[in-house]
């Protein structure tokens, strides 16, 4: 086989695999943008003549808006937390050198990978004590100790990778320790700081299981619970029901393009390193 | 650094009184505990969020804690009667069973399949890369929750357009109207591709990532010692990147172990309770048959099996980070 032979085979298998990636995603946006009777036929309609029809039914859908507002108000309250709690331990962890670092690394380590699926019922116990149980702020708790690990994990290696050199020169210009770091670190931590946030805005927002269980009052659910039922919210609406996951999945596949080589890079590193 | 030695070239020249000295052993102290009081908000919430549920849940399976409980309090503690109720329950030992048989197919097929995807990112020409990160990012970025709801359209029985794809096919006869979710097999089988399909970009572009560190001269040398590229892949890209699969097969395994969402939201465990994984098992238990003691029995045991999966990979990051 000659060399340029097989690299169109190659190229042609690229092609295919690329394009089972994409069919799920194509389909939903499809079918989310096609009329009732181009969904309800035998033989698909693989280019639809679009309208906005599902759109507007998905949107007018009982209570949708408050849905909305609550994956919101959730995430957001999740990630300032995070971000405000895992900043601190981050930037001590990365420049300061104390009794019990290490200790506290494998800490962060383990939290990372527990297993909050086998952690429900104590969470339920938990906080079924608390006045919050059934309220956002009690998804708020959890979502943060699931988003916490990761945000000091991250927010350390970019703080890392900021020269501490920096600071010093400034600290030799007069500055302190804590005003060197402040305006000389963390102007340079934009990016890090946006890519972390970003991951713990896609944990929050994407999160199913303790929303669904914990949110026993539906004027609480958020965006996922509600879309879980869609059968007994939508019957077999295809259409509104897709329509629905494309507004959905659309901050977070936006996002995701936005901060993937952060995250693929970061794991390589690590891994390699270990 | 040169701001404190002329600090302390000033200080000498100036008579030494005990205030500044106390203030200076006040600034050393508080410099010494202020790593202390930065890490300690996050140091609690481990504790609080994560300790303290761990503890309540090997708590709670030790005690009969029922709805009466529940309501009244008053739970008597049982041992390990708890534990010896689901392990002599011949269901449960099914579950445990369907759970890591669950678990391998899918960790084998996301990691299998993701290094092939890897070396094929690396092999092809650049738009085609181009065009493959892109798509497989959609893939990746999809929320479970979306995935799920996404599949059940496609394997639809009646409208799906896999369906209508195998009937097209002219192999397989006449596929329309079937139903993909009558038996537990078939139903596992669209939710391993669900898990796998989303599963496969992080696999695939984490050991693409490691194959572009692979040195080309070594590649070039074996080439033009005639090595084939099926004895490339074997003996330098394998070896290369052994390290970080062990890594991403490690990573799955938890993934996967403990998967609920896309389980439960295909259908809801069943039919007939045939999709039922651990996770589901601890949920049902607990929260809809409200044997909160026994469903945390179910929540020990998945966590010792996870542990006792993991124990060399656990070994190994805490090493490193003690080292680092």
């Amino acid at each position: 086989m000659s060399r340029r032979a097989r690299r169109a085979i190659v190229n042609g298998i690229g092609i295919v695999v690329a394009l089972v990636f994409a069919f799920p995603v194509y389909w939903m946006v499809n079918t989310a943008f096609k009329s009732a009777d181009q969904i309800e036929t035998y033989v698909p309609v693989f280019i639809p003549t679009p309208t906005l029809a599902n759109f507007a039914k998905a949107l007018a859908q009982p209570h949708f808006m408050d849905f909305l507002r609550n994956s919101v108000v959730v995430t957001l309250c999740t990630v300032s937390l995070a971000i405000v709690v895992g900043f601190l331990a981050a930037a001590t962890v990365a420049r300061a050198r104390f009794r019990g670092r290490g200790g506290f690394l494998v800490l962060v380590a383990i939290a990372q990978m527990a297993p909050f699926e086998a952690l429900l019922i104590p969470f339920f116990l938990f906080l079924r004590d608390t006045p919050i149980y059934g309220q956002l702020p009690s998804l708020v708790v959890v979502y943060f100790i699931f988003t916490l690990p990761f945000t000091i994990w991250s927010l350390r290696g970019f703080i890392s990778g900021i020269p501490v050199d920096l600071e010093e020169a400034a600290m030799v210009d007069g500055a302190s320790r804590f005003g060197a770091f402040m305006r000389v670190t963390l102007p340079l931590l934009g990016p890090g700081l946006v890519a972390t946030s970003i991951f713990g805005f896609i944990t929050a927002w994407n999160e199913y299981f303790y929303a669904y269980v914990f949110m026993t009052d539906a004027q609480n659910y958020t965006l996922p619970v509600w879309l879980g039922s869609f059968r007994t919210n939508l019957g077999t609406d295809w259409g509104a029901t897709m329509a629905a996951s494309t507004l959905f999945a659309l901050p977070v596949l936006v996002f995701f393009l936005l901060i993937q080589k952060q995250m693929v890079g970061g794991l390589a590193q690590g891994a390699v390193k270990g | 650094m040169a701001q404190s030695t002329t600090a302390e070239g000033q200080e000498k020249a100036i008579p030494r009184s005990v205030a500044p000295r106390r203030s200076r052993r006040i600034r050393k102290t508080v410099g010494k505990l202020l790593p202390y009081v930065a890490i300690l908000p996050a140091v609690i919430t481990f504790l609080v969020l994560l300790g303290y549920p761990v503890l309540l849940v090997i708590e709670t399976s030790l005690q009969h804690f029922g709805l009466r409980e529940l309501i009244n309090g008053g739970q008597t503690w049982v041992g390990l009667d708890n534990f010896r109720t689901i392990l002599s329950d011949p269901e449960f030992i099914a579950i445990v069973v369907r759970t890591f048989l669950f678990m391998a197919a899918n960790v084998a097929l996301t990691v299998g399949l993701g290094t092939l995807v890897a070396v094929l990112i690396d092999r092809v020409d650049k738009p085609v890369r181009l065009l493959l990160s892109v798509t497989m990012i959609l893939a990746w970025a999809t929320p479970a929750i979306t995935g799920s709801v996404i599949f059940q359209w496609l394997f639809d029985s009646k409208l799906g357009v896999v369906n209508w794809a195998i009937s097209n096919l002219g192999i397989f006869g006449d596929w329309l109207n079937h139903s993909w979710f009558d038996t537990g097999l078939s139903t596992f089988a669209i939710i391993t591709m669900l898990i796998v399909w989303q599963s496969i970009p992080f696999v695939a572009f984490s050991l693409y990532a490691g194959i572009l560190t692979i040195s080309n001269d070594m590649i070039e040398a074996a080439r033009v010692d005639g090595a084939s590229e099926r004895q490339i892949f074997w003996h330098i890209t394998l070896p290369s990147i052994r390290p970080l699969l062990m890594v991403l097969t490690f990573l799955s395994v938890i993934w996967d172990f403990k998967v609920f969402t896309q389980i439960y939201t295909m259908l809801q465990g069943g039919p007939d309770g045939q999709t039922v994984t651990l996770s589901i098992d601890a949920y049902i238990k607990g929260l809809s048959q409200r044997q909160f003691g026994i469903a945390a029995a179910v929540s020990v045991v998945m966590i010792l099996l996870l542990l006792f999966v993991l124990v060399p990979y656990i070994r190994r990051m805490t090493r490193t980070q003690v080292e680092e």
